[in-house]
């Protein structure tokens, strides 16, 4: 993430440290990005096809160990699911399926895949969408205080927390949760129940669904929020710290505002700029899940239709899925370069 | 920058934690008691539902679900799984075994009311035998069938080319043909079969999509066989074995379905729970290459070492094997020893190698059958060849995703070393491992087959004709594809289940395989709301996802263990959750001295780099 961030300053400064005539230049810019995207995104199109295939497991093989006999039958089910035609007559066919908006039929499930990923979506979305916007508002708050209290006592807590929680692997945070709040231990009761994104006698799409299921979401989602959280704290504590030595500050005490306008008006707003570039970035990566807590917590989102989809492999989904990924990241890539354009005077387009 | 660095730091603590918490994962619960009408079963399982369309899914789990949607011809009885009338009340065979007429019930009705005759059984059964997706799934139960037709509303015809020893076996779910006959070829291949599903089974099904989280079944109250004395099912599917393990605690699920030996001796005990070790109809073996060839040409292909090719050389080594110790070390006491690939849980095809022959572990006969058979020790204190050459290092494969599969191969390293041969043990993903299997660059590798209630399919794995497909072994022998042939065609089941045994008894000592283990699965249940289950086989077996209904049929509401059962000793257990509060503490102050570390080292950090 650092990296990406630091590249993209760099990138941004040379496009600045031209001495171009602006207008033009801000739409060069724009569609350079832009261009830029949709070249990477054909470039998945094809390269997802390809990849999945190098996979060593034939998806026929372990659809039909154990349980398909004679020759007749593997025939049959390799007859179904496409694969007796050629290489490039099945990329031929994934092209055309793919720009028509079409991801074919999942091997394993046997329904469209585009249908799988919409199903799989919404529980992705409730999860690791809550937790990034929860991480993305209390982490920054938090890095703000720490900065801002650097050397104090707040400070040490809240680094040394929020460090302490980065460096715990999540699925672990998830089954302590889950074995003291889901479980029960010792004083504490039975509090959230173990699994599952809700109940099986509610309809989700109901008020009462709607609080089963926010009750169901709430340990993976608060797992997920401490788990992100530090990310953004620390960000948002270093460059605000960087911003502390400015001098523009002191001009501004001098001036003789207050602490708390200085804070607020003149360093958090400019020691925003790189944690912006970090939300939308992340933005991008909600959608591709978080397999472990998704595993941990039984939560049926893409995450978890990925990993089982490379079990058989199961092309169709796995295409889908990461076209679907990339897609997502391209776009938050775009949106965080042209963001950063707007956002930072100092880049002059 | 900073944050990688204290990373570094503070790994070592959080990983003692780790370790705390791992051990403290077997707390026991509060109990919620529920008596509410109507009553509900809740199954907590492991793996999705692939699909609710017969013709489609694959999962044990899509397979059950049929079940209580939909009726067989022919199920399978609970105590050795043998054919047993099911929507045919009776059948009858002529005697060239060309032609056999069922007798079908006149008593079902569909869920939407219309009446369940012969017309749908033909229907269905001419479905699979015009082949496409029906027939990839059910087909082979059909082998040799002509045509089946339905003279009249309670009698289906069956007229084959060749007799076929497996039938009546006919385990393929019955549909309704005034809803499929809609379904086009074409249509099927991507059919869920969810929404308004009409059937006939046990159970309806009322929601829960393929791939889905949750599933849910309602009694039937028109269902022709004995009435369930439970009203619904719930299905509950964990992604991890340990969430189930603490549902079921909780009392959030009434049913684990598949739980691991470990998982399982860990709440072995607890009150109001109950745990089963079921024998499962499917080996593990150890394989070797007796023999790749190019399938077309009959040339070798591959380099199997000349070793592995002999059967003398195969059969000794079967004495090396501590199976014993494999069980309880490898499996965790998960299984059972075996030797045969008929596991005998089928009692009547199940082939018993008379004592002189039987594999034991006796190293000290394997090595004296290894020198007869002129695998003498040299100077070196190695194994030579017949001819003097070295026997060089065995490859063996075992599958990366199986720890079983990796420890059995590192104990036959260990027992091959004993006997003064080398071999070094290389793990990879069974996809990659089927390839290599067909290239034949293998000497040995390890896996396993989940074996039928009719032996026909395992057994056909090992004919030639299977090289190049199925067979992983290369296995050719003339003398067994001959009885493999009888078998098919032999109608006297007596006859024919001796003769599946003498094709073992040439297995055994041809050893293609040294059979190591019949798997077993775990479950567990709470004795304080169900009992009555149905194990099968019987005794000896699993209680759930078995072939048929049977225990859902039977099984009853209770409100304490032990009820309705003669002579249940109620078992103690407690001291689960005793000192769990301690380890939480521990675990608190854990975290808080880390979360301190970290605050320190990163304010040392901050103020050398700050203040330059």
């Amino acid at each position: 993430m650092t990296a990406q961030t630091s590249t993209l300053l760099a990138e941004a400064e040379t496009e600045a440290n031209q001495p171009v005539q602006r207008r033009s230049g801000r739409w060069r810019y724009i569609g350079g990005k832009v261009l830029g995207s949709f070249g990477a995104l054909m470039f998945v199109i094809v390269f997802n096809f390809f990849l999945f295939r190098v996979i060593p497991a034939d998806p026929v093989r372990t659809l039909a160990r154990n349980r398909l006999v004679s020759d007749k039958q593997v025939e049959e089910l390799t007859r179904t699911l496409g694969l007796d035609q050629s290489l490039p007559r099945q990329f031929l066919t994934y092209l055309q399926n793919t720009f028509s908006g079409e991801f074919g039929l999942s091997f394993k499930y046997r329904q469209p895949v585009g249908e799988i990923i919409l199903d799989r979506l919404w529980p992705t979305l409730l999860l690791v969408g809550t937790s990034t916007i929860l991480a993305t508002v209390i982490g920054i708050y938090l890095g703000m205080v720490s900065a801002w209290n650097r050397g104090k006592l707040v400070d040490h807590m809240s680094t040394g927390f929020s460090l302490t929680l980065y460096s715990m692997p999540e699925w672990w945070l998830g089954l302590v949760f889950l074995a003291v709040f889901a479980v029960g231990a010792g004083p504490i009761p039975k509090l959230f129940p173990t699994g599952g994104l809700h109940s099986t006698d509610v309809d989700p799409t109901s008020f009462a669904g709607g609080l089963d299921t926010a009750w169901h979401l709430t340990l993976p989602v608060i797992t997920l929020t401490l788990a992100y959280l530090a990310e953004y704290s620390l960000i948002m504590r270093s460059s605000l710290l960087d911003e502390m030595g400015e001098d523009y500050l002191t001009t501004a005490r001098a001036k003789g505002l207050r602490d708390v306008y200085v804070r607020r008006r003149h360093a958090t707003r400019n020691a925003l700029l790189p944690t912006t570039t970090l939300v939308v970035l992340n933005l991008g990566f909600i959608v591709s899940g978080a397999i472990t807590i998704e595993t941990v917590f039984s939560i049926p989102g893409l995450g978890l239709l990925t990993t089982e989809a490379l079990e058989v492999p199961d092309y169709p989904v796995l295409q889908g899925t990461f076209l679907f990924f990339s897609i997502a990241v391209i776009l938050a890539n775009l949106v965080s370069n042209l963001l950063y354009g707007l956002l930072d005077p100092r880049v002059r387009l | 920058m900073v944050s990688d660095r204290v990373k570094r730091a503070t790994g070592g603590v959080a990983a003692g934690v780790l370790g705390l918490t791992m051990s403290w994962i077997g707390v026991s619960a509060p109990q919620a008691a529920s008596a509410d009408d109507p009553v509900v079963f809740t199954v907590g399982m492991t793996n999705e539902v692939d699909s609710f369309n017969p013709f489609l899914g694959i999962e044990a789990e899509s397979f059950e679900m049929w079940a209580l949607m939909y009726d067989q011809l022919i199920t399978y009885s609970p105590k050795d799984m043998s054919p047993q009338p099911g929507l045919a009340s009776d059948w009858e065979t002529s005697d060239d075994g060309l032609t056999w007429t069922f007798t079908i019930r006149d008593d079902v009705k569909w869920s939407d009311g219309k009446p369940l005759t012969s017309a749908d059984v033909a229907f269905t059964l001419n479905r699979i035998l015009d082949g496409g997706p029906e027939a990839a799934t059910w087909g082979s139960y059909l082998t040799s069938v002509d045509s089946i037709t339905a003279p009249d509303p309670t009698t289906v015809v069956m007229k084959l080319s060749k007799p076929n020893a497996v039938l009546p076996l006919l385990p393929m779910p019955i549909v309704p043909e005034h809803i499929w006959k809609n379904i086009s070829e074409e249509e099927v291949k991507s059919y869920a079969n969810e929404g308004e599903v009409v059937g006939s089974g046990p159970f309806r099904y009322v929601s829960g999509t393929a791939g889905g989280s949750t599933y849910k079944f309602k009694v039937n109250p028109d269902y022709w066989g004995p009435q369930p004395k439970i009203d619904e099912i719930d299905y509950v599917v964990y992604q991890a074995d340990d969430p189930m393990v603490q549902a079921l605690k909780t009392g959030e699920i009434d049913f684990a379905e598949d739980v691991p030996p470990l998982q399982l001796k860990a709440i072995e005990g607890e009150d109001g729970i109950k745990t089963v070790t079921g024998a499962s109809p499917s080996f593990a073996e150890i394989a070797f290459n007796t023999g790749s060839v190019d399938v077309d040409t009959g040339e070798p292909i591959g380099d199997p070492n000349p070793a592995v090719m002999d059967p003398k050389f195969r059969y000794a080594l079967g004495f090396a094997i501590d199976r014993d110790l494999l069980i309880e070390r490898a499996y965790q006491g998960g299984g059972e020893p075996g030797d045969t690939i008929i596991p005998p849980a089928y009692s009547q095809y199940h082939y018993d190698a008379p004592a002189d022959l039987k594999w034991s572990y006796d190293p000290d006969r394997a090595a004296q059958l290894l020198d007869e058979a002129g695998y003498k020790m040299g100077d070196d204190g190695k194994r030579t060849m017949p001819d003097g050459s070295p026997i060089g290092t065995l490859r063996l494969l075992a599958r990366s995703e199986s720890p079983e599969s990796l420890h059995t191969m590192d104990y036959f390293q260990e027992w091959l070393a004993d006997l003064g041969i080398d071999s070094e043990v290389t793990a990879m993903e069974s996809g990659k491992l089927t390839n290599v299997i067909l290239d034949g660059d293998f000497d040995a590798f390890q896996w396993g087959w989940y074996v039928e209630p009719d032996p026909d399919s395992m057994l056909s794995y090992m004919t030639c004709g299977q090289r190049g497909n199925w067979s992983d072994s290369w296995y050719c022998n003339p003398a067994y594809d001959k009885l493999y042939e009888q078998q098919h065609a032999e109608l006297d089941d007596a006859k024919r289940a001796e003769e599946v045994k003498q094709m073992q008894a040439i297995l055994y000592q041809d050893a293609p395989y040294l059979v190591t283990a019949y798997d077993s699965i775990g479950e567990a249940y709470r004795c304080d709301r169900f009992e009555g289950f149905v194990p099968q086989p019987n005794p000896g077996g699993i209680l759930l996802f078995q072939y048929g209904v049977r225990s859902y049929e039977e099984m009853y509401p209770v409100t304490h263990c032990g009820e309705g059962q003669a002579d249940e000793s109620a078992s103690a257990s407690d001291g689960g959750g005793l000192g769990t509060g301690a380890i939480v503490g521990v675990g608190v102050a854990a975290l808080a001295a880390v979360g301190a570390v970290g605050g320190i080292l990163l304010h040392r950090r901050s103020t050398a780099d700050e203040r330059e």
